[in-house]
């Protein structure tokens, strides 16, 4: 897929947008919008708040309104006039092609927005959220530079966080191997140290994996969200959501409160994740991933981007080896971790990650020893966790390698869980936080043949 | 003439004594049967006439009339074939018995062949409780009979064995009819005749036939040991199936009064002839495409369903998800009385169903999530979606999930070998002999709240840590008393008079699936 193809595909045009939306970007009457943005009133950024919660009114249709009526808080009060939804209709008009007017149903819904603008504006500040609109000083810059700006940010947590000085996008599929999402984990660990903010889009597999990582090393980490803040999904990750906040970072949305999540509202947000990044990491992908659309819109915007390379019998890795083939040369290979912050022009500060090719010159890296990471356990977690450090993810693998009960070994199991460090998933066990950032050894030797059986009793 | 003889009918898992009046009488030629007889029992009609021409009677060209009383009672089956034949006999005087009560139960084939029917236990039962002293039963149905004790049973193979067992003088030995029960229970001082139990064999595969599966394995060792409910989810071919199909390897054998149950039942269900008491616990796996009537009970004739088949013993229902959801929703009353009831125009039917819940299903639709092989091919949400077709009800009697990874090769091909089936029995069974040693003598799975509370003696240290245990989990109440009967089986099985935090701890690897994870960054 070419990127530009791809993206011209998903937002449906090929005329020029940029005039049209607000004026912002580099378009010819971009001066005297922006004149406008700059000096946003606190009123027009509510009316926009409002008007972008008004289903099916599009970035098109708002600059059209906006160039016929004047400011965001004049729109809803023609709206809120009288006979309303006809002015609208008017001000609405393509004049070049009148199919593509605004239709009735738009303009019925704006009034009705109108109406129930408190309400709307209650419903936003409810959520703590911060409604960031273009030409607001503290608009992310990233974003405004890309093509279709999103009219209006919702925002909960740290807004600063999108403006730092260094961000990278760690992306990829919802399914990802064990290895895969220990690299995920690893990377963003290290780009959170070297300094970046980590941007991704909270779904489960590498995004979460990401995230993750990155809250352990109590960085600022950025999800943008398909969604509004309402409806986040998956929904299981709302624990998750909560640490990003704690952690210092932020949830962004360029949809209401209230917008479902859609089929078409994901690969929309995924112009944001590389568009507020300075490059894109893609880690694992299928040969359809919606990760791969986030590489595509990363070129397109002028990002780099980089594939962690796979196996060409891992499905997994399919995507990532496919979207270097089609770019050669402007599609990079992340070959290590230091190289990679290398390659991003970041300075790997303390940062431990461990080489993936062993030929490396990365000799001053410092590894957490098993006993840093293990320190402070009891006996039976101490032994269950260097066995799972050791590569082991089943039952069997772990009392061949403790010589535990089983019983014993599903106890510690579980407070290993309760305490942070693990998680289960049916019947697999993996590390979690600090301790999946490590890479991992081969498992050391062979399950023996444990000389007492396991017994049932603990 | 009138002959009025004895036999019996079934209503679902009870025998009940009928009279057959038979009338033979001068006019036109006719065979009438009257009394709510079903087509199986109008057909005897046929099966009579034949089998008395071959048998070398006489079947009179006279007015016959067979009246089943008490004639308000549905009858079905075909038990009383002998009845109605020997009745024509005696009404046509071709014979006289000898006086004293005397019953007949049996199918005639059109060779004057008995055949034995199902039930024919339950029957004989309630004839020796009516204090019948003389009961022909078929000869292939012998054994069954003569579970029950205190009554004489006269075996006929043909209908001419059943007229010379009829004029035989009786064996002169007292009845017992209050012993009745005990002797068919095998225990007691009153003399069962014929063997009481019979070992059968076990065909199914042993424990020692599974590799890997170290969780899994202990997981099923708890749930049999307490009798809690366990659901296996993991992609195909991880060996569930293979891993249920041990379970009647595991099973301790049944009690005196569980035996005589299952042995009615299987009678019943038509496994028979019985040949000795079931000894063995249940087992049902029923299909996945089993219907309503299938695993309740039902059809005309009340047929015991799989729910009461698996009585005292374990229902396993592979592929979970896939069961019908009329047929799932209809285990609720069974897993909670151990009871099913079938309502009828003609009032319920109330059989026993307390039955351990063994379930197996895939994780999602395409069955590989959770693998490490990114094999899933499911939309986000999905498993979530397939995992909730499991309703309320059913999900309160699992006791135990359990995940079964796909295992590696290089676990599979270590040469440890698995333990067998014998020695995980023998713990089962010394954990159930703690658990019904103690007051309530129930199984943990089904003890009440208040005796668990008692039976777990939980420390106050260990009581803070179940709080904070169902705190973090958002566990409700019933699924905080699940995950302490499960720790108290595992410190049945530890031998541990206390419930100790080792043993919460691994209870609580198989807690229900919650809505959000225990740890707050797991994905």
């Amino acid at each position: 897929m070419k990127p530009r193809d791809g993206a011209r595909r998903l937002l449906g045009r090929s005329t020029p947008w940029r005039s049209e939306v607000l004026g912002v970007g580099t378009g010819p009457e971009a001066t005297d919008e922006t004149r406008f943005a700059s000096q946003l009133a606190s009123e027009d950024r509510a009316a926009l708040a409002v008007l972008v919660s008004v289903q099916g009114l599009g970035p098109i249709t708002l600059g059209r309104l906006l160039a016929a009526i004047g400011s965001p808080a004049a729109i809803l009060s023609v709206a809120n006039g009288p006979h309303g939804q006809r002015a609208l209709v008017a001000a609405g008009v393509d004049r070049e092609s009148p199919s593509r007017s605004m239709a009735d149903a738009v303009a019925e819904a704006i009034v009705d927005a109108g109406r129930r603008r408190h309400e709307i504006l209650d419903g936003i500040a409810t959520l703590a959220l911060r409604v960031v609109a273009v030409g607001d000083p503290d608009y992310p810059p990233r974003l405004l530079a890309i093509e279709i700006p999103p009219v209006a940010l919702f925002v909960r947590g740290n807004i600063g966080s999108l403006s730092a000085d260094h961000s990278v996008a760690v992306v990829g599929t919802r399914r990802p191997t064990e290895a895969g999402r220990r690299v995920a984990s690893r990377i963003a660990a290290s780009l959170a140290r070297a300094g970046a903010v980590v941007v991704s889009g909270l779904a489960v597999g590498i995004d979460g994996a990401a995230h993750a990582a990155v809250i352990t090393e109590q960085c600022p980490t950025i999800a943008f969200i398909g969604s509004g803040h309402n409806r986040l999904f998956p929904a299981a990750h709302d624990r998750l959501a909560d640490a990003i906040i704690e952690a210092g970072g932020a949830i962004v949305s360029e949809y209401a409160p209230d917008t479902e999540p859609t089929k078409w509202t994901f690969p929309r947000r995924n112009r944001l994740i590389s568009g507020a990044a300075d490059a894109v990491v893609i880690v694992e992908a299928g040969a359809k991933s919606g990760a791969l659309l986030t590489g595509s819109w990363a070129l397109e915007q002028g990002r780099d981007c980089f594939v962690v390379p796979g196996s060409i019998d891992a499905q997994m890795s399919a995507g990532c080896l496919g979207f270097l083939r089609d770019w050669p040369g402007l599609v990079r290979v992340v070959s290590g971790i230091p190289q990679l912050l290398e390659d991003l022009g970041l300075t790997p500060s303390a940062a431990y990650a461990t080489p993936l090719l062993p030929s490396t010159p990365t000799s001053n890296v410092r590894l957490p020893t098993t006993d840093s990471i293990l320190g402070g356990l009891a006996p039976d977690e101490r032994v269950v966790g260097s066995a799972l450090l050791e590569g082991a993810v089943i039952v069997d693998e772990i009392v061949a390698v403790t010589g535990l009960s089983v019983g014993a070994v599903l106890g510690a199991l579980t407070r290993l869980e309760a305490a942070g460090k693990l998680s289960a998933s049916h019947g697999r066990y993996r590390l979690e936080g600090a301790w999946a950032t490590r890479a991992p050894r081969r498992l050391a030797r062979a399950p023996e043949p444990a000389s007492e059986r396991a017994t049932p009793a603990a | 003439m009138l002959a009025t003889l004895l036999s019996a009918t079934l209503v679902a898992l009870d025998g009940r004594v009928i009279r057959v009046e038979v009338d033979v009488a001068p006019g036109m030629p006719g065979f009438t049967i009257v009394g709510l007889a079903d087509v199986g029992i109008r057909e005897a009609r046929e099966r009579v006439r034949g089998a008395l021409r071959n048998a070398g009677f006489v079947h009179p060209p006279r007015r016959i009339t067979v009246n089943l009383a008490p004639a308000d009672l549905p009858k079905t089956g075909t038990a009383a074939d002998l009845a109605i034949a020997i009745g024509i006999l005696v009404g046509s005087e071709q014979f006289t018995p000898r006086p004293g009560r005397a019953a007949l139960i049996g199918e005639l084939s059109l060779g004057g062949e008995v055949r034995t029917v199902p039930g024919l236990l339950p029957m004989v039962l309630a004839l020796a409780r009516r204090g019948v002293a003389r009961i022909v039963v078929p000869a292939d149905g012998a054994a069954e009979a003569r579970l029950v004790g205190g009554v004489e049973i006269l075996p006929a193979g043909s209908i001419p064995e059943a007229v010379d067992a009829l004029r035989a003088r009786p064996r002169s030995s007292p009845r017992q009819p209050d012993r009745v029960e005990l002797a068919a229970a095998g225990v007691g001082d009153a003399p069962a005749s014929g063997s009481v139990s019979v070992p059968t064999p076990n065909d199914g595969p042993d424990l020692a036939d599974v590799r890997g599966h170290a969780e899994a394995r202990r997981a099923l060792e708890v749930a049999l040991a307490g009798g809690h409910g366990l659901l296996l989810m993991g992609p195909p071919g991880t060996g569930k199936t293979l891993l249920a199909r041990t379970i009647p390897s595991l099973q301790p054998a049944l009690e005196d009064h569980e035996a005589l149950t299952a042995t009615i039942v299987a009678s019943v269900s038509g496994e028979g002839p019985m040949v000795g008491l079931v000894r063995r616990a249940p087992y049902r796996a029923p299909h996945h495409t089993s219907s309503y009537a299938a695993m309740v009970g039902g059809g005309p004739a009340l047929a015991p369903g799989e729910v009461t088949r698996a009585d005292h013993g374990v229902l396993f229902l592979d592929e979970l998800a896939e069961f019908s959801r009329d047929v799932l929703e209809a285990l609720r009353q069974p897993l909670e009385d151990g009871r099913v009831t079938i309502v009828r125009a003609r009032g319920a039917v109330t059989l026993p169903a307390r039955f351990q819940l063994v379930a197996a299903m895939n994780p999602c639709p395409c069955g590989h999530a959770g693998g490490d092989d990114g094999a899933c091919v499911c939309r986000p949400g999905v498993a979530e979606k397939y995992v909730g077709r499991i309703s309320g009800p059913l999900r309160d009697r699992i006791d135990l999930w359990v995940g079964m990874p796909r295992i590696p090769a290089r676990v599979m091909l270590t040469n440890v070998e698995p333990e067998p089936s014998a020695a995980v029995a023998a713990r089962i069974a010394a954990a159930r002999a703690r658990q019904l040693a103690r007051p309530g003598r129930a199984l943990n799975a089904r003890i009440s709240g208040r005796m668990l509370r008692a039976a777990a003696r939980l420390s106050p240290a260990d009581q803070a840590r179940l709080a904070a245990m169902s705190e973090v989990e958002r566990l409700s109440g019933r699924g905080t008393e699940r995950l302490l009967r499960v720790a108290r089986t595992i410190a049945d099985l530890a031998e541990a008079d206390a419930v100790l935090a080792p043993h919460l701890d691994e209870a609580a690897r198989w807690r229900a699936p919650a809505a959000r994870p225990l740890n707050a960054l797991a994905l």
